[in-house]
Protein backbone atom coordinates (compact mmCIF):
# COMPACT_ATOMS: atom_id res chain seq x y z
CA UNK A 1 0.00 0.00 0.00
CA UNK A 2 2.74 2.42 1.07
CA UNK A 3 4.69 1.34 -1.98
CA UNK A 4 1.74 2.26 -4.22
CA UNK A 5 1.05 5.57 -2.52
CA UNK A 6 4.68 6.60 -2.83
CA UNK A 7 5.14 5.26 -6.35
CA UNK A 8 7.29 7.48 -8.61
CA UNK A 9 4.53 7.41 -11.23
CA UNK A 10 2.28 9.22 -8.75
CA UNK A 11 5.03 11.57 -7.69
CA UNK A 12 5.57 12.83 -11.21
CA UNK A 13 1.86 13.61 -11.53
CA UNK A 14 1.75 15.24 -8.12
CA UNK A 15 4.72 17.43 -8.99
CA UNK A 16 3.19 18.63 -12.22
CA UNK A 17 -0.23 19.20 -10.68
CA UNK A 18 1.12 21.10 -7.66
CA UNK A 19 3.50 23.11 -9.81
CA UNK A 20 0.79 24.01 -12.32
CA UNK A 21 -1.63 25.14 -9.60
CA UNK A 22 0.98 27.45 -8.12
CA UNK A 23 2.00 28.86 -11.49
CA UNK A 24 -1.66 29.55 -12.25
CA UNK A 25 -2.09 31.17 -8.83
CA UNK A 26 1.01 33.32 -9.21
CA UNK A 27 0.23 34.95 -12.56
CA UNK A 28 -2.71 37.20 -11.57
CA UNK A 29 -0.87 38.29 -8.43
CA UNK A 30 2.23 39.13 -10.43
CA UNK A 31 0.08 41.28 -12.65
CA UNK A 32 -1.41 43.24 -9.76
CA UNK A 33 0.77 43.61 -6.65
CA UNK A 34 -1.32 46.46 -5.15
CA UNK A 35 -4.44 44.30 -5.30
CA UNK A 36 -2.61 41.42 -3.64
CA UNK A 37 -1.28 43.75 -0.95
CA UNK A 38 -4.84 44.77 -0.19
CA UNK A 39 -5.88 41.11 -0.02
CA UNK A 40 -3.08 40.36 2.47
CA UNK A 41 -3.99 43.43 4.50
CA UNK A 42 -7.59 42.23 4.64
CA UNK A 43 -6.50 39.08 6.44
CA UNK A 44 -5.51 41.28 9.37
CA UNK A 45 -2.63 39.04 10.32
CA UNK A 46 0.57 40.30 8.78
CA UNK A 47 2.32 43.26 10.40
CA UNK A 48 2.29 46.45 8.36
CA UNK A 49 5.98 46.29 7.42
CA UNK A 50 5.56 42.82 5.96
CA UNK A 51 2.53 43.42 3.74
CA UNK A 52 4.15 45.13 0.78
CA UNK A 53 7.30 42.97 0.57
CA UNK A 54 5.13 39.85 0.85
CA UNK A 55 2.79 41.09 -1.87
CA UNK A 56 5.76 41.70 -4.16
CA UNK A 57 7.87 38.61 -3.50
CA UNK A 58 5.38 35.88 -2.65
CA UNK A 59 3.95 35.54 -6.19
CA UNK A 60 7.46 35.21 -7.60
CA UNK A 61 8.30 32.53 -5.07
CA UNK A 62 5.15 30.67 -6.08
CA UNK A 63 5.99 31.01 -9.75
CA UNK A 64 9.63 29.91 -9.44
CA UNK A 65 8.86 26.95 -7.17
CA UNK A 66 5.89 25.97 -9.34
CA UNK A 67 8.01 26.04 -12.48
CA UNK A 68 10.77 24.06 -10.78
CA UNK A 69 8.26 21.37 -9.79
CA UNK A 70 6.78 21.18 -13.29
CA UNK A 71 10.25 20.86 -14.79
CA UNK A 72 11.47 18.46 -12.09
CA UNK A 73 14.49 20.47 -10.94
CA UNK A 74 15.32 21.11 -7.28
CA UNK A 75 12.13 19.28 -6.40
CA UNK A 76 12.70 18.91 -2.68
CA UNK A 77 13.38 22.56 -1.78
CA UNK A 78 10.63 23.75 -4.13
CA UNK A 79 8.14 21.37 -2.55
CA UNK A 80 9.27 22.41 0.90
CA UNK A 81 8.62 26.05 0.05
CA UNK A 82 5.19 25.37 -1.43
CA UNK A 83 4.28 23.17 1.52
CA UNK A 84 5.31 25.95 3.90
CA UNK A 85 3.25 28.46 1.94
CA UNK A 86 0.26 26.12 2.02
CA UNK A 87 0.57 25.82 5.79
CA UNK A 88 0.69 29.60 6.08
CA UNK A 89 -2.36 29.99 3.82
CA UNK A 90 -4.22 27.33 5.80
CA UNK A 91 -3.44 29.07 9.06
CA UNK A 92 -4.49 32.47 7.71
CA UNK A 93 -7.79 31.16 6.35
CA UNK A 94 -8.56 29.12 9.46
CA UNK A 95 -7.83 31.97 11.85
CA UNK A 96 -10.10 34.32 9.94
CA UNK A 97 -12.79 31.68 9.66
CA UNK A 98 -12.55 31.02 13.38
CA UNK A 99 -12.87 34.69 14.26
CA UNK A 100 -15.73 35.06 11.80
CA UNK A 101 -14.02 37.58 9.60
CA UNK A 102 -14.88 36.75 5.99
CA UNK A 103 -12.07 37.66 3.60
CA UNK A 104 -11.51 37.34 -0.09
CA UNK A 105 -9.07 34.50 -0.59
CA UNK A 106 -6.70 36.37 -2.89
CA UNK A 107 -5.58 32.93 -4.04
CA UNK A 108 -6.23 33.01 -7.76
CA UNK A 109 -7.29 36.58 -8.36
CA UNK A 110 -6.78 39.86 -6.62
CA UNK A 111 -10.05 41.68 -7.21
CA UNK A 112 -12.33 41.93 -4.25
CA UNK A 113 -15.41 39.90 -4.97
CA UNK A 114 -18.79 41.55 -4.58
CA UNK A 115 -20.01 38.62 -2.52
CA UNK A 116 -21.97 38.48 0.66
CA UNK A 117 -20.32 37.50 3.93
CA UNK A 118 -21.92 34.04 3.73
CA UNK A 119 -20.60 33.57 0.21
CA UNK A 120 -17.13 34.50 1.35
CA UNK A 121 -17.27 32.08 4.27
CA UNK A 122 -18.31 29.30 1.89
CA UNK A 123 -15.40 30.25 -0.40
CA UNK A 124 -13.01 30.15 2.54
CA UNK A 125 -14.15 26.64 3.46
CA UNK A 126 -13.55 25.48 -0.09
CA UNK A 127 -10.16 27.17 -0.13
CA UNK A 128 -9.19 25.33 3.05
CA UNK A 129 -10.23 22.01 1.53
CA UNK A 130 -8.29 22.80 -1.64
CA UNK A 131 -5.20 23.74 0.32
CA UNK A 132 -5.43 20.50 2.29
CA UNK A 133 -5.56 18.57 -0.98
CA UNK A 134 -2.53 20.43 -2.30
CA UNK A 135 -0.74 19.81 0.99
CA UNK A 136 -1.37 16.09 0.48
CA UNK A 137 0.34 16.33 -2.92
CA UNK A 138 3.33 18.09 -1.36
CA UNK A 139 3.48 15.44 1.37
CA UNK A 140 3.45 12.69 -1.25
CA UNK A 141 6.36 14.27 -3.13
CA UNK A 142 8.48 14.70 -0.02
CA UNK A 143 7.61 11.30 1.47
CA UNK A 144 8.22 9.48 -1.81
CA UNK A 145 11.64 11.09 -2.09
CA UNK A 146 12.58 10.08 1.43
CA UNK A 147 11.23 6.54 0.86
CA UNK A 148 13.22 6.12 -2.35
CA UNK A 149 16.40 7.27 -0.72
CA UNK A 150 15.88 4.80 2.10
CA UNK A 151 15.13 1.87 -0.23
CA UNK A 152 17.96 2.43 -2.67
CA UNK A 153 20.76 4.37 -1.07
CA UNK B 1 44.59 24.14 -20.84
CA UNK B 2 41.65 23.16 -18.69
CA UNK B 3 41.33 19.44 -18.28
CA UNK B 4 37.73 18.61 -17.53
CA UNK B 5 38.57 15.06 -16.50
CA UNK B 6 40.67 16.35 -13.63
CA UNK B 7 38.14 18.94 -12.49
CA UNK B 8 36.32 18.14 -9.27
CA UNK B 9 32.78 16.91 -9.83
CA UNK B 10 30.33 19.78 -9.82
CA UNK B 11 29.04 20.07 -6.29
CA UNK B 12 25.37 20.94 -6.17
CA UNK B 13 24.25 23.15 -3.31
CA UNK B 14 22.45 21.50 -0.44
CA UNK B 15 18.70 21.69 0.03
CA UNK B 16 18.57 24.62 2.48
CA UNK B 17 20.87 26.53 0.18
CA UNK B 18 18.60 25.77 -2.76
CA UNK B 19 15.59 26.92 -0.77
CA UNK B 20 17.39 30.16 0.03
CA UNK B 21 18.22 30.52 -3.65
CA UNK B 22 14.53 30.30 -4.47
CA UNK B 23 13.76 33.07 -1.98
CA UNK B 24 16.59 35.26 -3.20
CA UNK B 25 15.58 34.76 -6.83
CA UNK B 26 11.99 35.67 -5.94
CA UNK B 27 13.15 38.87 -4.26
CA UNK B 28 15.36 39.82 -7.20
CA UNK B 29 12.57 39.14 -9.71
CA UNK B 30 10.10 41.09 -7.59
CA UNK B 31 12.49 44.03 -7.37
CA UNK B 32 13.10 44.13 -11.09
CA UNK B 33 9.45 43.63 -12.00
CA UNK B 34 8.37 46.35 -9.61
CA UNK B 35 10.98 48.75 -10.92
CA UNK B 36 9.66 48.34 -14.44
CA UNK B 37 5.98 48.24 -13.50
CA UNK B 38 3.65 50.98 -14.67
CA UNK B 39 2.24 53.41 -12.10
CA UNK B 40 -0.97 51.46 -11.54
CA UNK B 41 0.93 48.21 -10.94
CA UNK B 42 3.72 49.57 -8.81
CA UNK B 43 3.81 48.97 -5.07
CA UNK B 44 6.15 50.60 -2.59
CA UNK B 45 8.37 48.17 -0.70
CA UNK B 46 7.50 49.85 2.54
CA UNK B 47 3.83 49.99 3.34
CA UNK B 48 2.16 52.56 5.47
CA UNK B 49 -1.27 50.97 5.79
CA UNK B 50 -2.01 50.78 9.50
CA UNK B 51 -3.04 47.45 10.97
CA UNK B 52 -6.80 47.20 10.48
CA UNK B 53 -7.51 47.03 14.20
CA UNK B 54 -6.39 50.65 14.46
CA UNK B 55 -8.24 51.68 11.33
CA UNK B 56 -10.80 54.14 12.70
CA UNK B 57 -8.47 56.97 13.51
CA UNK B 58 -8.35 58.30 16.98
CA UNK B 59 -7.95 61.93 16.09
CA UNK B 60 -4.67 63.35 17.24
CA UNK B 61 -4.95 66.88 18.60
CA UNK B 62 -4.85 69.66 16.08
CA UNK B 63 -1.25 70.46 15.45
CA UNK B 64 -1.48 72.30 12.17
CA UNK B 65 -1.31 76.06 12.04
CA UNK B 66 -4.84 77.15 11.32
CA UNK B 67 -5.34 79.65 8.56
CA UNK B 68 -8.31 81.10 10.34
CA UNK B 69 -10.37 83.13 7.87
CA UNK B 70 -12.26 80.15 6.53
CA UNK B 71 -14.12 80.50 3.30
CA UNK B 72 -16.99 78.72 5.00
CA UNK B 73 -19.90 80.78 6.25
CA UNK B 74 -20.18 81.50 9.99
CA UNK B 75 -20.33 78.27 11.89
CA UNK B 76 -23.88 77.59 12.79
CA UNK B 77 -24.43 75.98 16.15
CA UNK B 78 -25.91 72.67 15.24
CA UNK B 79 -26.80 69.84 17.55
CA UNK B 80 -24.31 67.09 16.80
CA UNK B 81 -25.99 64.47 14.69
CA UNK B 82 -26.16 61.04 16.29
CA UNK B 83 -23.74 58.33 15.09
CA UNK B 84 -21.64 60.92 13.36
CA UNK B 85 -23.99 60.96 10.42
CA UNK B 86 -24.65 64.29 8.81
CA UNK B 87 -28.29 65.15 8.48
CA UNK B 88 -29.06 67.01 5.33
CA UNK B 89 -31.19 70.02 5.97
CA UNK B 90 -33.69 70.79 3.29
CA UNK B 91 -33.23 74.29 2.00
CA UNK B 92 -35.75 76.45 3.79
CA UNK B 93 -35.88 80.10 4.79
CA UNK B 94 -33.97 80.86 7.95
CA UNK B 95 -36.46 81.59 10.69
CA UNK B 96 -35.00 84.37 12.86
CA UNK B 97 -34.67 87.01 10.34
CA UNK B 98 -33.52 90.27 9.22
CA UNK B 99 -32.16 88.31 6.27
CA UNK B 100 -35.27 86.19 5.91
CA UNK B 101 -34.94 85.93 2.18
CA UNK B 102 -31.66 84.05 2.43
CA UNK B 103 -32.20 80.29 2.46
CA UNK B 104 -30.64 78.22 5.22
CA UNK B 105 -27.03 77.60 4.43
CA UNK B 106 -26.82 74.16 2.83
CA UNK B 107 -23.13 73.91 3.65
CA UNK B 108 -23.81 74.01 7.39
CA UNK B 109 -23.89 70.23 7.88
CA UNK B 110 -20.44 69.98 6.38
CA UNK B 111 -18.78 72.55 8.60
CA UNK B 112 -15.87 71.19 10.59
CA UNK B 113 -16.65 69.76 13.99
CA UNK B 114 -13.58 69.74 16.20
CA UNK B 115 -14.69 66.60 18.02
CA UNK B 116 -15.03 64.56 14.84
CA UNK B 117 -12.34 64.68 12.22
CA UNK B 118 -13.86 61.64 10.54
CA UNK B 119 -17.56 61.33 9.90
CA UNK B 120 -19.67 58.96 7.86
CA UNK B 121 -22.23 60.48 5.56
CA UNK B 122 -25.31 59.02 3.96
CA UNK B 123 -26.20 58.83 0.32
CA UNK B 124 -28.35 61.98 0.44
CA UNK B 125 -25.65 63.91 2.24
CA UNK B 126 -23.18 62.84 -0.44
CA UNK B 127 -25.47 64.23 -3.11
CA UNK B 128 -25.81 67.49 -1.19
CA UNK B 129 -22.03 67.68 -0.85
CA UNK B 130 -21.67 67.00 -4.56
CA UNK B 131 -24.01 69.91 -5.36
CA UNK B 132 -21.99 72.14 -3.06
CA UNK B 133 -18.89 71.25 -5.10
CA UNK B 134 -17.14 69.80 -2.08
CA UNK B 135 -14.15 67.84 -3.43
CA UNK B 136 -14.56 64.07 -3.69
CA UNK B 137 -11.62 61.70 -3.44
CA UNK B 138 -11.92 58.26 -4.99
CA UNK B 139 -9.84 55.74 -3.02
CA UNK B 140 -10.44 52.81 -5.37
CA UNK B 141 -7.95 51.31 -7.81
CA UNK B 142 -7.29 53.43 -10.89
CA UNK B 143 -8.82 50.69 -13.03
CA UNK B 144 -12.12 51.03 -11.19
CA UNK B 145 -11.86 54.80 -11.35
CA UNK B 146 -11.46 54.67 -15.12
CA UNK B 147 -14.51 52.43 -15.40
CA UNK B 148 -16.70 55.07 -13.75
CA UNK B 149 -16.52 57.66 -11.01
CA UNK B 150 -18.29 60.69 -9.62
CA UNK B 151 -17.90 63.65 -11.97
CA UNK B 152 -14.95 65.73 -10.90
CA UNK B 153 -13.70 63.23 -8.33
CA UNK B 154 -9.96 63.00 -7.68
CA UNK B 155 -8.42 59.59 -8.11
CA UNK B 156 -6.25 58.63 -5.12
CA UNK B 157 -5.83 54.85 -5.45
CA UNK B 158 -4.64 54.19 -1.96
CA UNK B 159 -2.94 50.87 -2.71
CA UNK B 160 -0.93 52.14 -5.65
CA UNK B 161 2.53 53.56 -5.30
CA UNK B 162 1.68 57.00 -6.64
CA UNK B 163 -1.08 57.69 -4.10
CA UNK B 164 1.10 60.23 -2.21
CA UNK B 165 1.81 62.04 -5.48
CA UNK B 166 -1.92 62.10 -6.25
CA UNK B 167 -2.62 63.61 -2.84
CA UNK B 168 0.00 66.27 -3.47
CA UNK B 169 -1.53 67.02 -6.84
CA UNK B 170 -4.96 67.31 -5.26
CA UNK B 171 -3.56 69.70 -2.66
CA UNK B 172 -1.82 71.78 -5.30
CA UNK B 173 -4.80 72.09 -7.60
CA UNK B 174 -7.79 72.10 -5.25
CA UNK B 175 -5.97 73.92 -2.48
CA UNK B 176 -8.08 72.57 0.39
CA UNK B 177 -8.02 74.20 3.81
CA UNK B 178 -7.36 71.90 6.78
CA UNK B 179 -10.92 72.37 7.95
CA UNK B 180 -12.69 72.43 4.63
CA UNK B 181 -14.75 69.30 4.02
CA UNK B 182 -13.47 66.50 1.81
CA UNK B 183 -15.63 63.55 0.86
CA UNK B 184 -13.94 60.18 0.43
CA UNK B 185 -15.51 57.12 -1.10
CA UNK B 186 -14.58 53.67 -2.33
CA UNK B 187 -16.69 50.75 -3.44
CA UNK B 188 -19.08 50.65 -0.50
CA UNK B 189 -19.93 47.54 1.45
CA UNK B 190 -17.03 46.47 3.63
CA UNK B 191 -14.52 48.41 1.57
CA UNK B 192 -11.88 49.90 3.85
CA UNK B 193 -10.00 51.99 1.31
CA UNK B 194 -11.81 55.22 2.25
CA UNK B 195 -10.79 54.79 5.86
CA UNK B 196 -7.18 54.16 4.93
CA UNK B 197 -7.13 57.29 2.81
CA UNK B 198 -8.93 59.26 5.52
CA UNK B 199 -6.33 58.18 8.08
CA UNK B 200 -3.60 59.25 5.71
CA UNK B 201 -5.23 62.67 5.31
CA UNK B 202 -5.70 63.03 9.06
CA UNK B 203 -1.98 62.47 9.30
CA UNK B 204 -1.49 65.29 6.82
CA UNK B 205 -3.53 67.63 9.01
CA UNK B 206 -7.00 67.53 7.50
CA UNK B 207 -9.73 67.77 10.08
CA UNK B 208 -13.03 67.49 8.26
CA UNK B 209 -13.21 64.21 6.40
CA UNK B 210 -16.51 62.78 5.33
CA UNK B 211 -16.72 59.13 4.37
CA UNK B 212 -19.45 58.33 1.91
CA UNK B 213 -20.10 54.79 3.10
CA UNK B 214 -22.36 53.78 0.22
CA UNK B 215 -19.54 54.55 -2.15
CA UNK B 216 -19.65 54.36 -5.89
CA UNK B 217 -22.08 51.40 -6.12
CA UNK B 218 -24.65 53.39 -4.17
CA UNK B 219 -24.08 56.46 -6.34
CA UNK B 220 -24.57 54.40 -9.51
CA UNK B 221 -27.64 52.67 -8.09
CA UNK B 222 -29.30 56.03 -7.51
CA UNK B 223 -28.81 56.87 -11.18
CA UNK B 224 -26.68 59.90 -10.44
CA UNK B 225 -24.27 61.37 -12.99
CA UNK B 226 -21.02 59.55 -13.65
CA UNK B 227 -17.83 60.15 -15.55
CA UNK B 228 -15.61 57.59 -17.21
CA UNK B 229 -11.94 57.54 -18.02
CA UNK B 230 -8.75 58.13 -16.09
CA UNK B 231 -8.10 61.54 -14.70
CA UNK B 232 -5.55 63.30 -16.92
Amino acid sequence: MIRRLLHPWLTVRAQIALGAVFVAAALPKLADPPGFAEAIWNYQLAPAWLIHPAALALPWLELLCGLALCLGVWVRPATAWLGTLLLVFLAALSINLARNHPVDCGCFHTQASARSAEGRVADMRWAILRDLGLLALAAQILAAGAYRRKEEP
Amino acid sequence: MLDFRKAAPLKLPSDPLKALTFAAAALVCAGLANRWAGPTRKLDWTGWAPPPAAAPAAAPPLAVPQPQPLPLPPLRQKAPAPMGKVAVLPARPAAPAPQAAVPADPAAPFAAEPSQVLREISSDAALAAFRLRIPFLDARRSEDFAAGHLPGAWSVPIWEADAPARITEFEARANPEPRSPIVIYCSGGDCEDSRLLANKLVGLGYRNLLIYTGGFPDWARQGRPQEKGARP
